[in-house]
């Protein structure tokens, strides 16, 4: 029955159609929209490559706000990563407990993303929120973090780490998946615990090093409510993420052509990032995969 | 190149299982050690003890001649070989094998030197530039002990290392490894070696002397002929050789100016020797006969005995035949080689036929202990 | 590894870990029981006396529907959702996995670039398609797509789970006489319920979280979910009557926290091995 193939095609029917009908299609549409001027009102006028032009020679909000996002995107995917491995590393032996620890510290990136939470973030960074209030009981100075333009990214980033749980979850199921006997072997070869760490088990584990950086990081640059509910893009569009930017344009200002056209560089420069760290994946991404007999 | 001496070396698990009572044991120099005894017998326990991954509860254990009780695994000297070969999958097969060496600090030079010779010592030059995944079972198995080799430990130890292997693998890879062990002896290097394993037959082929052990306790050390022939107890007798020993409760009674030993209703006399050595003359005992000493015919060796069998079944081996009858109630295989069945195979299941006993080969076990009474 | 002492050092590195990642929640919840001065003196989280308050004036909110409006709707959006997620996904995981059919390796990498293009591209043409279509300020843009299986990720995830099932069960029943829907529903769906679990907590968890897409097509206060409510509260005035937001926030996390601990094993899990054999 499963070599049938026109009864799989059914079954697999409602993704084909939703895939042309949510994905594919406005994917064009999204593409041919960056070359007109539209603003829901009136029809769309075309204007050839006029956005683009705008965009990448007369648009410093533009630039700040890739800059931006790059920045976020470079502080928030290493931390949150580098955390994940580090903690699922640790939890990665016979634990009492270990349902607790896995479970606290995995809440954290299922409410991270609500705003339930970005407004508990607003109030913990606030002038006299709990982060400054501890600051000073430590005997340091506060710090506005939501008002000044150097610290304000720092709330977002911070954000973005501390729901680290999803990705240590997926680490330590790829830890526990490492034999024993390798660690074992390594030790009769004279491996310390360290030694044993960076040239056993991160080896071993670099597809899922890898499939963890490529997806936080293209949702590093997906990242909106965040920003949009705890700084509002400011101060000084200090953490004016391109997301918001384009939202801004598509939804706010009506400026849909001038948004796709934000939204297409934006998803060039993730597809961009993605297709590099895949063509880099063959130097440093190990796959054990099947054995292939060879005698 | 070192001796081994365990003594009175205990393991105890934090939820107070006692899995290791007790073991004294010296492997000598160069010596080829087997530890054999069925799953739970804390054989691979004790290995790991010895390799220094398991902790030592108590006793002292020493390598050559030092205390090495609380030693990390480097600092022992020893090398193990595992059980699914623990070869690291990222690295070629010259990298696993360079891999400790190189962790030393070994210079460059030597390490080539070294890798190579281990990797011409198991034929297998043309795999160095190899990943695991792409070798076969036995390929494999040879790269973990290279791996060993590599290493000139003091001790090597193997964790079962053939049993992931087929049958027809695992025949050549014994041969393969006992040359190894004598090439090493012969080259100046001789390599002392405990070998960990379930199966019977791997102990008495590769084994110089054989350590079998059963729930933590070590029942007998001895050379595999003085196993075979003069068990300590009534464990090893039926342990060691296929097919098992027929070991059987009885019962001894006075008979004539001897002693019988009452067999599924029949008085099997026991030799004059044999008496004199028991001691005893009655109460319950158990009696063994290995299956090769059973004929279908009488024997011209002594002290043969005829004793009523029934015929149950026949399993034809090809050079030679197990003959399963019964004494009475009692369940009995014999050994026959094919050209002495003397018809045996034309009789209907059931049949009435003498089966000839020899009595000068039988042993006699305490009925409680299982210790071997006639040693 | 055996560790040969008690693992303190691990423990706790843990520990504080742990409680430096769970403390602003703890103090969130402490914190919807304080008023408005204690909030921002003390920093320990167990407030001086519990005062319910907050909750009572949150709840009623000040705009002319209270949070029970707005609890009712987040449950219109996420109920139909989770329903029509699990059937479209599971029937396509289940082509996936089992069936060939034309183009198979094509859509499948289609399936699997898509999990990585970022949504943010599309969200303005949908917003224009679905203007056409006049479903503007309805829960339709956000229910309906999930009826076609667009939410990649539960399709992926449900699809490795399958891989890992035999087919010995299933090639029984068709010995017996069973078509493929009997089989879908009397085989795979039970085999596959840790997995249809997890997609249960997952969309429930990440609708109930949805801000954009409600704040994209939703025009009337009254049909606004718990999420854009929320935004509301704090974004409307200067003032920010605090102990009402963190009250009222506080009970927007609870549905998912409950949601969370009833299924916490099965669901990390069946997060944990898409991920690896991914």
């Amino acid at each position: 029955m499963y070599e049938n193939k026109r009864l799989g095609f059914l079954f697999v029917l409602p993704f084909v159609l939703g895939v042309l009908g949510f994905k594919l299609f406005p994917f064009v549409m999204s593409f041919a929209l960056a070359f007109t001027q539209y603003d829901i009102i009136d029809p769309p006028e075309w204007v050839g490559l006029q956005n683009y032009r705008e965009l990448f020679g007369h648009d410093p909000l533009f630039v700040k706000s890739l800059g931006v996002t790059l920045l976020f995107a470079a502080l928030a995917v290493p931390l949150r990563v580098g955390f994940a491995l580090f903690i699922a590393h640790v939890l990665n032996f016979k634990l009492r407990g270990i349902n607790f620890f896995r479970a606290a510290f995995y809440l954290p990136s299922i409410l991270g993303g609500s705003i339930a939470v970005a407004v508990l973030w607003r109030f913990v960074f606030a002038k006299y929120g709990l982060v400054n209030l501890v600051l000073a009981k430590l005997g340091f100075e506060p710090i506005a973090w939501l008002a000044d333009e150097h610290y304000s990214l720092w709330t977002i980033v911070l954000l973005f780490t501390w729901q680290f749980g999803s990705a240590m979850v997926i680490f330590l199921a790829a830890l526990q998946n490492v034999p024993v006997s390798l660690y074992e072997a390594a030790e009769c070869d004279g491996a310390s615990k360290l030694q044993q760490f960076w040239r056993i088990t991160v080896p071993l584990i670099t597809p899922v090093i890898f499939f963890n950086m490529v997806m936080q990081m293209v949702q590093a640059f997906q990242e909106f409510n965040g920003p949009y509910a705890i700084t509002e893009g400011g101060p000084l569009n200090s953490t004016y993420v391109l997301a918001l930017y384009i939202y801004d344009q598509s939804f706010r200002f009506f400026n849909l052509g001038y948004g796709a056209a934000l939204s297409w560089v934006l998803f060039a420069l993730v597809a961009g990032l993605s297709a590099l760290s895949f063509w880099s994946s063959k130097y440093w991404v190990f796959y054990s995969g099947e054995k292939d007999q060879q005698r | 190149m070192a001796q081994l001496s365990l003594n009175q070396i205990e393991k105890v698990y934090p939820n107070g299982f006692k899995a290791v009572h007790g073991v004294d044991l010296e492997v000598r120099d160069g010596e080829f050690m087997v530890f054999v005894g069925p799953s739970g017998c804390a054989k691979s326990t004790l290995l790991r003890m010895i390799a220094g991954l398991e902790s030592i509860s108590g006793g002292e254990m020493r390598i050559g001649n030092r205390v090495v009780n609380g030693l990390a695994p480097k600092q022992r000297g020893i090398a193990m070989v595992f059980q699914n070969y623990a070869l690291y999958p990222h690295m070629t097969v010259y990298d696993n094998l360079a891999f400790g060496l190189r962790l030393a600090g070994t210079k460059k030079a030597e390490v080539d030197q070294r890798v190579r010779q281990a990797a011409q010592l198991l034929e297998m030059e043309h795999l160095l530039e190899r990943h695991p995944r792409q070798l076969s079972g036995g390929q494999a198995q040879r790269v973990a002990v290279g791996r060993a080799i590599v290493k000139k430990p003091e001790v090597f130890l193997f964790d079962e290392p053939l049993s992931n292997l087929d049958a027809k693998l695992r025949a050549s890879m014994r041969v393969r490894l006992t040359d190894l062990h004598r090439t090493l002896r012969e080259a100046g290097q001789p390599a002392t070696v405990v070998y960990v394993t379930h199966d019977q037959v791997e102990a008495m082929t590769m084994g110089e002397r054989i350590c079998v052990l059963k729930e933590g306790v070590i029942q007998q050390v001895d050379t595999p002929t003085a196993l075979y022939r003069q068990p300590a107890n009534a464990f090893v007798a039926s342990f060691i050789g296929s097919p098992e020993m027929n070991i059987h409760a009885a019962q001894l009674q006075a008979q004539g100016g001897g002693i019988a030993v009452l067999l599924g209703g029949v008085a099997l006399p026991l030799p004059e020797a044999k008496a004199q050595r028991l001691g005893r003359r009655d109460g319950e005992i158990r009696f063994g006969l290995r299956p090769e000493h059973i004929s279908a015919a009488p024997r011209n060796a002594g002290d043969s005995f005829a004793v009523p069998g029934t015929l149950r079944t026949l399993e034809h081996m090809g050079n030679e035949v197990f003959v399963h009858f019964d004494i009475g109630t009692v369940p009995m295989t014999a050994r026959v080689p094919s050209d002495e069945l003397h018809g045996l195979q034309d009789l209907p299941r059931g049949a009435a036929h003498a089966f000839h006993l020899q009595m000068d080969c039988c042993h006699l076990f305490d009925a409680d202990s299982g210790v071997n009474l006639l040693l | 590894m055996n560790a040969r002492s008690f693992p303190l050092p691990r423990y706790l590195a843990l520990f504080t870990v742990a409680v430096l990642m769970l403390y602003p929640l703890l103090w969130l919840v402490g914190a919807s029981f304080k008023g408005n001065a204690e909030i921002f003196s003390e920093v320990g989280f167990w407030p001086s006396r519990f005062d319910f308050g907050a909750y009572a004036k949150g709840w009623k909110t000040s705009s002319e529907y209270t949070f029970a409006t707005y609890f009712l709707n987040s449950f219109a959006i996420v109920v139909p959702r989770i329903v029509v997620t699990v059937i479209s996904c599971v029937l396509v995981a289940y082509a996936f996995a089992r069936f060939e059919f034309f183009g198979k390796k094509l859509l499948f990498g289609v399936m699997v670039a898509t999990m990585m293009l970022p949504l943010i591209v599309l969200r303005l043409p949908q917003y224009l398609m679905f203007k056409q279509l006049g479903w503007l300020d309805t829960y339709l843009p956000i229910i309906l797509p999930s009826a076609f299986a667009t939410d990649t990720f539960f399709v992926f995830m449900l699809v490795q789970f399958l891989r890992g099932i035999p087919r010995d069960m299933e090639e029984a029943a068709m010995i017996d006489g069973c078509n493929a829907l009997q089989l879908l529903w009397h085989i795979i769906v039970p085999l596959l319920k840790p997995a249809i679990i997890s997609v249960v907590v997952f969309q429930f968890i990440w609708t109930m979280n949805d801000f954009m897409g409600p704040l994209i097509y939703l025009a009337s206060v009254e049909k606004y979910p718990v999420s854009l409510a929320l935004k509301m509260s704090i974004g409307a005035t200067e003032e920010v009557e605090w102990a009402n937001v963190i009250a009222i926030s506080v009970v927007a996390l609870v549905p998912s926290v409950l949601v969370f601990f009833a299924a916490q094993r099965h669901f990390i899990e069946g997060a944990a091995s898409s991920g690896i054999k991914g």
